[in-house]
């Protein structure tokens, strides 16, 4: 026999509870199923950021507009890769576009993503740096950074003044299209979770929402603790107008969000239909620590306590700072664990309802705590790449 | 046109990466692919080709009477042979060939153990053992039979 397997069977078997059925044994979804989300509403939720600023004009916003949208960009190009590692044959992920399958949202995916890749967000991007690129390209004193701006100017290197007068209408027009692809682009992975309509944690309608929602709140808090680290790093203030405002929006995002969500597990309790006895089990037992205590006590309500503070009573800069800077924080781990808590603990529990699984994080291997802690890390090594080649803040003179 | 020549470029760009991509996806996408549903139709050719592992109860049967009678009549009877023995087709084949694996005395305790051992997770009718209790260091087939295990 396959000693290990055996090992491993009777060593899982011990902490399993009540019946399961076998094909229950091994969770399917593991960590990274809980990183793809979550890499995806950082996306989602740095671009509607953004296009707060483009599409309704908020000007106080502008110091965020360019890194938003840079973290936009730097974590979508992250965001398959817990999928591909998770899956294992990269290789094949082309297979998904070569073969459209129109009835299967996963397989669809690949557009949308494409689409919001391509059409959106890079052109976007493109459109609004080209002035600078233009210039960059014959100022910046490294001959390699020249060379890749030449290349980004497309060979344009003598624009017209009306020529960025056209660029600004038609990014204002992407940013409309965008912002719909953005909440496509989270509302999909909120609906492939809400439409398997075998799991009563997962099955609802509401699904889609509550992550566009925590989506909105984990991007926003992201470019806020990101515009106060690069602010401290490059030794610059931070505009308190704009980080004042970013932070309003964290806020309205995170009740939203706090509210859809215990709407949602009020009207569960309410309906108490069947598999209602074994989800209060589930929330009472193997998740009250990531559900109760780090997504609605730490992450939830600890942020809308601080900023709210904020908000009621007139605070120094120095400590509306520091709440935005915590609040930003927790909220980034409390989003973490809400998606910890949807993807794993909605395998916790047994389809027949009598029994709880059980899941063992390990350490290395392809699906393990190290390589997720690894594609987290990248998405903000791009954003170094990009921000060293795109710098949202003005440039200082070159050999000035 | 000075305005948008930019814009032409880049919209150049992107016709031309959908052609590539169509040109690719023709190259690349098997001709018989989605003829018979959302695959490859030649897979079925592929897979009926691959060597059969399992020979199928009513195979070893014939040769082992035997066992087969004695399994007949226990409470073993509705798991197949090649569920304890493993996929043996090519011996049903050969049988002069490489002996057949059977458990080991030594093993013998963690095979049966993978099915009888106590756990909640099975029926309660389930007949169960606790490993540690139920005589325990002695291989299972000093005493139980393993084609007719009731003693
Ligand atoms: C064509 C006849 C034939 C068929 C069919 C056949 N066997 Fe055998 N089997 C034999 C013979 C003959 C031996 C003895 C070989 C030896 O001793 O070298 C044997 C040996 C074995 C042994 C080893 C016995 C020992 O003492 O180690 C096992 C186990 C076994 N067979 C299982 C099976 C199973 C299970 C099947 C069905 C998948 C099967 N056989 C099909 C003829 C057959
Ligand atoms: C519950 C698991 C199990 C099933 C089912 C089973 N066997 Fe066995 N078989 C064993 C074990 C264990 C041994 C070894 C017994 C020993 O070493 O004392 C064995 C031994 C054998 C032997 C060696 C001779 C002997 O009797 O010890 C043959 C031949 C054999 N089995 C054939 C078969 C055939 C044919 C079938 C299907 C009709 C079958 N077995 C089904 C577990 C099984
Ligand atoms: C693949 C799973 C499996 C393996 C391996 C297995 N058994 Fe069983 N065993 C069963 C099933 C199924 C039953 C029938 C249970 C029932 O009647 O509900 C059973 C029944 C039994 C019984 C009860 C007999 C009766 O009539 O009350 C005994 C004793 C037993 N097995 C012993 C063994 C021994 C000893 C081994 C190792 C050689 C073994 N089993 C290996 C599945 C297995
Ligand atoms: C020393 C002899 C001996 C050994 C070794 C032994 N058993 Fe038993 N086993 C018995 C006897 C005797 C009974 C019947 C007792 C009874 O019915 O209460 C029994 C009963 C059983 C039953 C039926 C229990 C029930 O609830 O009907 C199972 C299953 C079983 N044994 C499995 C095993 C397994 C698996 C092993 C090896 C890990 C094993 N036995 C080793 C003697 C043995």
């Amino acid at each position: 026999m396959h000693d290990a397997v055996v090992v491993a069977l009777r060593e899982t078997l011990g902490k399993v509870t009540g019946f399961i059925y076998p094909n229950e044994l091994e969770l399917q979804w593991s960590i990274l199923i809980v990183l793809y989300p979550y890499l995806t509403g950082l996306v989602a939720g740095a671009f509607i950021l953004a296009s707060l600023e483009r599409v309704f004009n908020v000007k106080v916003l502008k110091p965020t507009y360019r890194l938003s949208l840079l973290t936009a960009l730097a974590f979508l190009v992250i965001a398959p890769l817990p999928l591909q590692v998770h899956l294992g044959h990269p290789e094949r992920s082309f297979n998904i576009l070569f073969t459209p399958n129109p009835t299967s949202a996963m397989a669809m995916f690949g557009f949308v993503y494409l689409w919001y890749l391509m059409a959106v967000l890079l052109l976007e991007i493109w459109l609004d740096y080209r002035k600078d690129i233009v210039g960059w390209a014959d100022s910046d004193p490294s001959w390699l950074k020249r060379l890749i701006y030449k290349v980004m100017t497309l060979g344009v290197f003598k624009p017209t003044a009306k020529s960025f007068e056209i660029d600004d209408k038609v990014g204002r027009a992407l940013t409309v299209i965008g912002l719909p692809s953005a909440i496509l682009l989270h509302g999909y992975v909120g609906f492939i979770f809400g439409s398997i309509k075998a799991n009563p944690w997962w099955s609802t309608p509401l699904m889609p929402i509550i992550f566009l929602f925590s989506a909105m709140a984990s991007g926003i808090a992201g470019v806020l603790l990101l515009y106060m680290f690069l602010c401290w790093a490059r030794d610059v203030e931070i505009e308190m107008p704009c980080l004042d405002t970013v932070a309003k929006y964290f806020l309205t995002a995170v009740i939203i969000a706090f509210s859809l969500e215990m709407l949602e597990t009020v009207q569960k309790a309410y309906e108490a239909e069947e598999h209602f006895d074994i989800l209060q089990l589930l929330i009472e037992g193997k998740l009250y620590l990531s559900l109760i205590v780090v997504q609605v006590w730490l992450g939830s309500l600890m942020p809308i306590l601080l900023v709210g503070l904020t908000q009621l009573f007139e605070l120094p800069d120095k400590v509306r700072k520091v709440f935005y800077a915590v609040s930003g924080s927790l909220s980034l781990v409390g989003i973490f664990a809400m998606r910890w808590n949807v993807v794993v603990g909605g395998q916790f529990f047994s389809k027949s309802l009598m029994g709880f699984t059980t899941y063992k994080l390990e350490l290395a291997g392809r699906e393990g705590l190290f390589s997720a802690f690894v594609i987290s890390i990248l998405p903000l090594v791009v954003l170094g790449v990009l921000l060293w080649l795109l710098p949202p803040w003005e440039k200082k003179p070159a050999k000035a | 046109m000075k305005d948008i020549e930019h814009l032409v470029r880049v919209a150049v760009i992107f016709l031309t990466a959908i052609a590539f991509f169509l040109v690719a996806r023709a190259m690349i996408k098997p001709p018989d692919y989605g003829k018979l549903g959302r695959y490859r139709a030649g897979a079925l050719d592929d897979i009926k080709a691959l060597p059969v592992k399992y020979a199928g109860q009513a195979s070893c049967a014939g040769c082992h009477k035997a066992q087969a009678k004695e399994k007949a009549g226990s409470s073993h009877r509705g798991m197949a042979c090649e569920s304890c023995h493993g996929a043996l087709a090519a011996h049903a084949a050969a049988p002069k060939g490489p002996k057949p694996s059977k458990p080991s005395e030594a093993e013998m305790r963690r095979f049966c153990l993978r099915c009888h051992e106590a756990s909640v997770s099975r029926p309660a009718k389930f007949p169960t053992v606790d490993d540690s209790k139920h005589n325990p260091d002695v291989a299972c087939s000093m005493c139980h039979k393993p084609h007719a295990p009731k003693l």
